[in-house]
């Protein structure tokens, strides 16, 4: 049963405030997402404003085969899709670089304990193909099960299992400090 | 249980307990704002000309390479919709493909000859 049905519908006949409390419901996993998949590469806020305006656009066509917070990764995992693709064209028109990594810190760098914590697992995310971090995100950060991610990402269940297993694999070394720290 | 597994459910913790993104207040009033804007724009989105070049692009760009693959000698070639009578003429059934046909040595007589026998003497 989706705790979301009763708003999406009320949203989907036109209700802005029905709507307004969607968003306040899932705008910090959206945004968690966003800044997940996007590793420091733009603006985490301004995608995941996006994915609403999109999801507000299109909410005539959801059908209810999934939760609708399922529907609205799906929609994240698009508009992020897009605005790196876009992002990568523009960064190869003008500097015919191609942007690999996100930045280094700065020597600003924050040293407030969380935020270097984020900044830890964000970087480690950001060394990954799309296809490993898109899944581990998912299930390991945003809590969904394997077959919700099979449905979101189009695959079998198999590969989003082995998909999550090598990232995992992968940032295991990335994160160990983190694992030391028993935070 | 092996050290595998433990790393696996390490790192899967470790990726649980990220802290939480913080999220500016004015969110929700960006959002509605951005959905307000887009449907004031209404009729001026649809002759927004950069979404139609951005939608358009790809359908000018098949029609560029068609144009230039198009082989040059379809261009003058014609049809006509519905068919026509055509009489038959000497001319349609000359056909100097032969080289023969093209001897230097073949008195104007003998061609013209072979013109009008209507291309019975034609090989």
């Amino acid at each position: 049963m989706d705790p979301d049905r009763e708003l999406v519908e009320a949203a989907a006949g036109g209700s802005r405030d029905a709507f307004d409390e969607l968003v306040r419901r899932h705008q910090v996993a959206i945004v968690a997402l966003a800044r997940a998949l996007m590793s420091g590469r733009g603006d985490p806020e301004d995608a995941a404003q996006e994915v609403f305006v999109r999801a507000w656009k299109s909410l005539r066509s959801f059908r209810g085969d999934s939760t609708f917070r399922t529907w609205l990764h799906r929609v994240a995992i698009n508009v992020v899709r897009t605005s790196q693709a876009r992002q990568g064209r523009l960064t190869k028109m003008f500097t015919g670089f191609r942007e690999d990594a996100p930045e280094p810190p700065s020597a600003e760098a924050p040293v407030d304990q969380t935020l270097a914590r984020r900044q830890v697992i964000e970087r480690a995310l950001g060394t990954l193909p799309d296809d490993l971090r898109v899944a581990v995100t998912l299930r390991d950060m945003q809590g969904l099960d394997y077959r919700e991610i099979a449905s979101l990402l189009d695959v079998p269940i198999g590969t989003v299992e082995s998909r999550i297993f090598r990232a995992r694999q992968r940032l295991k070394p990335l994160l160990a400090p983190l694992f030391r720290t028993g935070q | 249980m092996t050290e595998d597994d433990r790393d696996q459910d390490l790192v899967a913790a470790t990726l649980a307990s990220a802290p939480p993104p913080e999220v500016s207040p004015a969110f929700l009033a960006r959002v509605n704002a951005r959905i307000d804007a887009d449907d004031q724009n209404g009729w001026f989105g649809v002759l927004d000309f950069r979404a139609w070049t951005l939608r358009l692009a790809p359908i000018a760009a098949a029609i560029a390479i068609v144009a230039l693959l198009w082989p040059d000698n379809a261009i003058s070639r014609t049809s006509s919709p519905t068919p026509v009578a055509t009489v038959t003429t000497a001319a349609d059934t000359f056909t100097p493909s032969l080289e023969d046909d093209w001897q230097q040595d073949v008195s104007g007589n003998a061609l013209l000859e072979a013109a009008l026998d209507g291309g019975s003497n034609v090989r």
